[in-house]
């Protein structure tokens, strides 16, 4: 395919030629393999819907894609470290109605709900976090106890409330598509900053690959884990901040099965369900796949049911995928 | 032997509920000296080294480093004190790069306010150390960006090597550092073991390679059932002495005081 590339490397290094060659190739192909299939799903429904083929449903499918992107984001760096986060949905619906309460009952200044948001979110994650490492409970475990209680102590700062017309300013946050996107795009380049840029980030592929090795080694697991969650709920708190600025109200019922079509973005972009390997980049991929295929079926007509159905088949596919891929290595 | 050891272990014991893995062990490590230690499987040897580096806690002992009375309770304390260890099978990541293998735990982060604040890393001064580091040591791996995974064994045992090199500042304890290895590759780890003494290591080596012994060590302990049996300069020994002590057919001449 290209030898020009082949060649490049053996200059630099004769020793390692075929396997550095290789290497790279295989990481090269598989972030292009996931593109090509985003690609080619779109030029699919392009083909198929004619009312698919405009520059606003390409717009849409962004605009769709922020929120869960942003909260995906989250879910990418636990991933990477090794753990799980099934509460990143209830921790939604918390933020939601607290940042509701902040604005309509509190009267603060919007940029202090926010903030006050994005403390609440980052605080629960940090206490799955916490649970998990002080009770050695595992995260599946800890984060589905906490998805029930997050639910409910949502429903119940909620009780009684009528949460919306919010603060013009505020509403500014969700509004159109380029607002959103432009969160998406800013909350994807911090985070994948952390991650490939910085000592906690970076330490999550060690943990996640071999968190006995990590440890030796003298990275402190527990206290990084923590972070990581905290990193998870504070993504979670704003993607809840874009949906109730955009909705203009709040409510406990929204962010139900977020973190599973989270995960799903995750594993489709090709991020480790194991650990170790992983980014953002693929997981905006893969939320882009899940977007156009989900925008894609409905202007041809196909029910929700059933784009759900097609969702789950692709999960699956795009786990298969990176299975099979493992074992050829 | 006139300098004083530079690591002294007296009475380490390790017991799991009733099980005794490790009975009662002094372990003296001279300056500059590889010492090997010996025994069976189950004989004790990984426990004694994860006691004394604080990656099992002790039930008993005590360690005096240069001397002195040293609390090793964690592998943070044995790395601060100066001490590095090399774990069979936990050595290195398999799903991370080289470079951050090597400075895994010691990332040098940027001196400027990024760095302080958000601990943005310092990539090139940490890949420069790591080319000069490997130079020295005659590691020939250039494509120090792989994951660690792509490299055959005797390259990653010799990348964890060089980490005892880069921050060992005293002592250097290798679990069975030819374990996974072939032939060609098992010598060219043991040169490295024995380079590590130019580089100011005293190194203790647990290792099942009779030949190793005799051809790389000073002195040699066999560990027993969990109790040390016998202590040996090399020069005084051969392999069949060694052999008969590990298995029992040759009675120890270290007793309980």
């Amino acid at each position: 395919m290209s030898d020009t590339q082949n060649s490049s490397t053996a200059v630099s290094n004769p020793g390692a030629t075929s396997r550095t060659f290789e290497r790279i190739t295989h990481e090269f192909m598989h972030i292009w393999q996931v593109i090509a299939a985003l690609v080619l799903i779109y030029l699919v429904f392009f083909v198929l819907s004619p009312p698919f083929r405009s520059f606003d449903t390409m717009l849409s499918i962004f605009g769709q894609a922020s929120i869960l992107a942003v909260l995906a984001c989250g879910t990418t760096v636990v991933l990477i470290s090794g753990g799980l986060d099934l509460s990143v949905g209830s921790i939604f619906a918390v933020v939601g109605v607290s940042v509701g309460i902040l604005l309509s009952e509190v009267d603060l200044p919007v940029w202090l709900a926010v903030l006050g948001g994005l403390g609440i979110g980052a605080g629960l994650g940090a206490l799955n976090g916490i649970v998990q490492v002080a009770t050695g409970v595992p995260a599946f475990i800890v984060t589905l106890g906490g998805l029930t209680a997050y639910k409910g102590l949502a429903e119940i700062l909620a009780s009684g409330r009528d949460l919306s017309r919010f603060p013009d300013a505020f509403q500014v946050i969700g509004s159109g598509y380029i607002v959103p996107m432009a969160i998406m795009f800013a909350a994807a380049i911090l985070t994948g900053l952390f991650l490939t840029k910085t000592r906690l980030g970076i330490r999550a592929f060690a943990i996640g690959g071999n968190e006995d090795v990590a440890r030796l080694a003298g990275v402190p697991v527990k206290r990084s884990r923590i972070y990581y969650y905290m990193v998870g709920g504070a993504l979670a708190a704003l993607a809840a901040i874009m949906e109730v600025a955009k909705l203009n109200f709040a409510m406990p019922a929204r962010g139900q099965s977020y973190e599973l079509f989270a995960i799903a973005a995750v594993v489709i972009g090709g991020t480790s369900l194991f650990g170790g390997r992983g980014g953002v980049g693929k997981t905006l991929i893969g939320m882009l796949i899940m977007q156009t295929i989900t925008v894609g079926l409905s202007y041809m007509g196909v029910g929700t049911s059933y784009q759900r159905i097609a969702i789950g088949i692709i999960i699956i596919v795009a786990v298969y995928w990176d299975v099979w891929r493992r074992s050829t290595r | 032997m006139a300098a004083q050891p530079v690591l002294e272990a007296r009475g380490i014991s390790k017991h799991y509920g009733g099980i005794v893995a490790l009975d009662n062990v002094d372990l003296t490590l001279e300056e500059g000296e590889v010492l090997a230690v010996v025994g069976d499987n189950g004989a004790g040897k990984s426990t004694l080294i994860k006691a004394l580096t604080g990656a099992i806690p002790r039930t008993s002992g005590t360690i005096r480093f240069d001397g002195k009375e040293a609390h090793i309770e964690t592998p943070t304390d044995a790395k601060a004190a100066g001490i590095e260890t090399v774990y069979q099978d936990l050595a290195l990541v398999n799903e991370i790069p080289i470079t951050q293998n090597v400075f895994l735990g010691r990332e040098i982060v940027r001196d400027d306010w990024l760095g302080r604040l958000f601990g943005v890393l310092d990539f090139k001064k940490m890949d420069r150390e790591i080319r000069d580091l490997f130079a020295k040591l005659d590691i020939r791996i250039t494509d120090i960006y792989r994951d660690a995974q792509a490299f055959s064994g005797g390259q990653r045992q010799a990348v964890a090597l060089s980490k005892t090199v880069m921050f060992g500042k005293r002592v250097a304890i290798l679990d069975e550092p030819t374990a996974a290895l072939g032939v060609r590759e098992s010598q060219m780890a043991m040169d490295l073991v024995r380079s590590l003494k130019d580089h100011g290591l005293s190194v203790i080596m647990i290792t099942h390679n009779m030949q190793h012994v005799l051809n790389y060590c000073d002195r040699v302990m066999v560990l027993r059932l969990g109790k040390l049996t016998a202590v040996r300069k090399v020069s005084d020994v051969d392999g069949d002495t060694l052999v008969g002590l590990i298995t029992g057919t040759i009675e120890g001449d270290v007793r309980d005081e």
